[in-house]
């Protein structure tokens, strides 16, 4: 017999425990009713959708990175290789596009925290107008500190060359900020020489020479290699044939001047280049100029008055 | 036969054989007695000779010593000034002895006189005797005489002497100061350049038997030149500043404590204390920037206690010391260093080439180059040219020797100039009262210039603020007990200045390429030698 007997509580039936945590409608039984089933399509398919949208968009700008990333492998590391001279458009951009220092690290090397100074060594006796030119061009492009120096071989040097690239600085300035030095030193040689990277570069030599290094770093120089040649045949004239040679060979390359002056504008082109500072340096510093033929007299009119030559007259006196 | 009879007849063998030793002996002398008497008789005789035929007994000899006996109205001429208008007419030179050679019937003599040399001749005729060529022919090297003489013209150029267009005949020479005939070393050989090859071993003279000898290692044509350089420099460096408004002031040499801090000071007893010999004019440049005198150099000697046996360093050399106050920036105090320095630069290279030449002849070197103005590079563009040369160093590392070399070569590449500046400097690594970068804690107003990549001056600009000058100094942990007198003289109004300080023989051995800073100083002092 029990010694406590507990009335039960709640009801005696058997309770059933559920099996199922969630019910769905059964969606294969449910009829194709397209008011009530585009919402929920709608909503499938617009989730759906965005998701969809935005891989493509992602994988898209993927592409292109990967695109742009190859692109930049091949030009730095096969330059024209892969350029089809007929596909390149004939005419490069205009001068005055500025480019920055981004173009300074690819064509000169990185920057490692030294000045990258250029340092041209001439003498007194036959100062580089061209590149006297060049350095007014190369200001205007990039932040280049300047400087003169005049080397002991020299005993004196006459005031106008030492001052030829601007009065010295006054100001304070820190050597760091510039993106490009420039270096003259007044010195007893016998050519022009440049030297810029000396453990991995070795002098360069000539007045031609380097004025083809500073236009290239001036980036304007055309793509088509045709109109490249036609320069390079140009700067080889001025130098080699009007200020080293005889007056009948300068006679010969001012009337091949005229020729060529009276097609076009300007030597190379539709555009003032290298060719055309060289001869006119060339040809005001030899002083055939005054042979008094029309295109010639033009073209030199023209040069000066894009204002790069106007301090040539001074040092020519 | 008894032992003693065989003693006995030892005995009596020896005696005779003493006895022939001893009959040897006496002949032998005998001999040489008879020898000696007849070199005597042969001498006086030819004395007698000697004496009978010597009429130029009046026109040589050995002079008494000069005691200020006379005053003779004759005049000296330079043996720089031998040259062929004089010829013909009867000069007095006195000169050394450089070298004396007879050759029978005449003696050829070299007279030397600082860096002139000029060929001299005694012949036996009616002026000269044969016992006169004899006397020139053995008087001593390096002794001093006085000779009248004809100058004569030569065809052919004598190569071996400065005057190579004439030479003297001699009528009358006589000694003032003989030489003793031993020298501690010979001229010919000190003169000579090293390094000429095993093929032709000749004798060069070792640098401490020269130092050792200065007296006479100084009479030769190198040293003379090299001397005549120095003193240019001394001279160029006071009249540039001076034309420049600069004031010359002396500074005491006895102070009474360390200013730099360091250990390397030499120490006097000075009465019950004990003082300091200055280790820089540093401290007294400055307070007489304080006093107003605004642009001030010195010239005096340094002294420093550095055991350092190197080709660079002396315990005691000369110091040519500037210091200058300056409007707004201190590169205004660089570039007046700078021409400075271009000036000195420039007058040897126009008024000194003889000398420079000379000293080539015996330490060939490439000419000095320089620019103007002055190259001045900053420190972290050397640090970058010589990371991208391969050195590996912090951006706050003092340059080792070698690595400032090895930049001098850098920039002489590059530029062409073996003088050049290194500007801003690396706060850590100068003293404490170097003015700090305004903008960039890390580095400092300071700079060195290097001449051949070897430094010659260290400058900055100098914290003129007795606060700022506190605080740096406690940073540095130096006693401020020590310098208080130092701190004091900022303390009532001072202006803005900057300086440095440059050796004498330092420069003027590198100006010349020379290796051992010893030979420019005259009687030099290192931590091993104290004499001459």
């Amino acid at each position: 017999m029990a010694m406590y007997q507990v009335k039960p509580f709640g009801g005696g039936d058997i309770i059933h425990l559920p099996t199922c945590m969630y019910r769905l409608p059964n969606i294969h039984t449910q009829t194709v009713r397209c008011a009530d089933h585009v919402l929920q399509n709608g909503e499938i398919d617009t989730g759906l959708k965005a998701l969809e949208e935005r891989q493509d968009e992602i994988l898209r700008r993927l592409w292109e990175l990967k695109a742009a990333v190859d692109g930049l492998a091949k030009t730095v590391t096969t330059p024209d290789a892969d350029l089809d001279a007929t596909t390149v458009p004939p005419s490069p951009a205009s001068a005055s596009t500025f480019r920055g220092s981004v173009d300074l690290d690819s064509l000169l090397g990185r920057d490692l925290g030294a000045l990258r100074d250029i340092v041209i060594n001439a003498s007194p006796s036959r100062p580089p107008l061209c590149l006297l030119v060049l350095h007014r061009l190369l200001c205007q492009r990039y932040q280049v500190l300047s400087s003169v120096h005049v080397h002991s071989s020299v005993s004196s040097v006459p005031p106008k060359l030492v001052n030829c690239l601007g009065l010295r600085r006054t100001d304070n300035f820190q050597r760091q900020r510039f993106q490009l030095g420039f270096t003259l030193i007044w010195k007893d040689v016998p050519k022009v020489q440049m030297k810029f990277c000396v453990p991995t570069m070795c002098t360069i030599e000539g007045e031609a020479n380097v004025a083809r290094f500073l236009f290239r770093l001036l980036g304007v120089e055309p793509q088509d290699p045709a109109m490249a040649t036609m320069i390079d045949s140009w700067v080889d004239t001025a130098f080699l044939q009007l200020a080293q040679g005889g007056a009948k060979e300068q006679a010969t390359v001012v009337h091949a001047l005229n020729d060529s002056l009276s097609r076009s504008p300007w030597l190379v082109g539709a555009e003032y280049s290298l060719a055309d500072m060289a001869c006119a340096s060339c040809l005001l510093q030899t002083g055939a100029a005054k042979s008094g033929l029309v295109n010639v007299q033009r073209w030199l009119k023209a040069c000066q008055n894009l204002g790069h030559f106007n301090f040539i007259h001074a040092l020519l006196q | 036969m008894t032992k003693e009879d065989v003693k006995g007849a030892a005995a009596e063998e020896e005696q005779q054989t003493q006895s022939k030793k001893a009959l040897k002996k006496q002949q032998k002398e005998a001999e040489k007695a008879a020898k000696k008497a007849e070199k005597q008789a042969k001498q006086t005789v030819e004395q007698q000779n000697a004496d009978e035929d010597d009429f130029a007994k009046d026109r040589y000899g050995v002079s008494p010593m000069v005691q200020s006996q006379q005053k003779l109205d004759r005049v000296l001429v330079r043996v720089e000034e031998l040259t062929p208008e004089k010829a013909d007419q009867l000069i007095w030179v006195r000169a050394r002895i450089h070298t004396s050679r007879a050759k029978g019937k005449q003696c050829f003599v070299v007279l030397r006189q600082q860096q002139f040399n000029v060929q001299a001749l005694v012949a036996v005729g009616d002026r000269a005797s044969k016992q006169m060529v004899k006397f020139a022919a053995n008087i001593t090297k390096e002794s001093i005489v006085d000779v009248e003489a004809v100058v004569r013209t030569v065809e052919q150029k004598i190569e071996s002497c400065s005057q190579q267009d004439v030479e003297l005949h001699i009528e009358r020479i006589f000694v003032i100061s003989q030489a003793e005939p031993r020298l501690p070393l010979q001229l010919e050989d000190a003169v000579r350049p090293e390094g000429e090859g095993d093929e032709e071993a000749r004798a060069t003279v070792n640098q401490d038997t020269k130092l050792d000898n200065r007296v006479i290692d100084l009479r030769t044509t190198t040293s003379q030149a090299i001397f005549r350089l120095q003193s240019g420099v001394c001279q160029l460096f006071r009249d540039t500043l001076i034309k420049k408004g600069f004031v010359e002031i002396q500074t005491p040499k006895i102070i009474s404590a360390a200013s730099e801090g360091g250990a390397n000071v030499f120490t006097v007893s000075y009465f019950k204390t004990s003082a300091y010999l200055a280790q820089s004019p540093q401290l007294y440049k400055q307070m007489c920037i304080c006093a107003d005198f605004d642009k001030v150099f010195c010239v005096g000697p340094v002294f420093r206690a550095e055991d350092s046996n190197t080709h660079r360093h002396l315990t005691e050399f000369v110091g040519l010391d500037i210091e200058m106050a300056f409007s707004y920036h201190y590169h205004e105090v660089i570039d007046s260093i700078t021409d400075t320095m271009v000036q000195i630069f420039k007058g040897l290279r126009d008024h000194f080439q003889t000398e420079i030449q000379t000293v080539n002849k015996q330490y060939p070197s490439e000419p000095f180059k320089f620019l103007e103005p002055t190259l001045r590079l900053e420190y972290t563009e050397g640090v970058a040219m010589l990371r991208a040369a391969g050195v590996e160093m912090g951006d706050e590392e003092d340059l080792s020797t070698p690595n400032e070399k090895l930049l001098g070569r850098l920039v002489k590449e590059k530029y062409d100039t073996d003088f050049y500046v290194l500007d801003k400097y690396p706060l850590a690594v100068r003293p404490f009262y170097t003015m700090p970068d305004p903008s960039n804690p890390k580095y400092s107003n300071s700079y060195d210039m290097f001449m051949r990549g070897e430094e010659i001056l260290s400058g900055a600009q100098r914290v003129h603020d007795a606060q700022l000058l506190t605080e740096r100094a406690l940073h540095h942990s130096i006693d401020l007990e020590k310098i208080k007198a130092y701190i004091d003289s900022f303390r009532y109004g001072a202006p803005p200045h900057a300086g440095g300080g440059i050796g004498l023989e330092r420069v003027t051995m590198l100006y010349l390429g020379l290796h051992n800073v010893r030979q420019t100083s005259m009687f030099p002092r290192d931590p091993k030698r104290l004499t001459p």
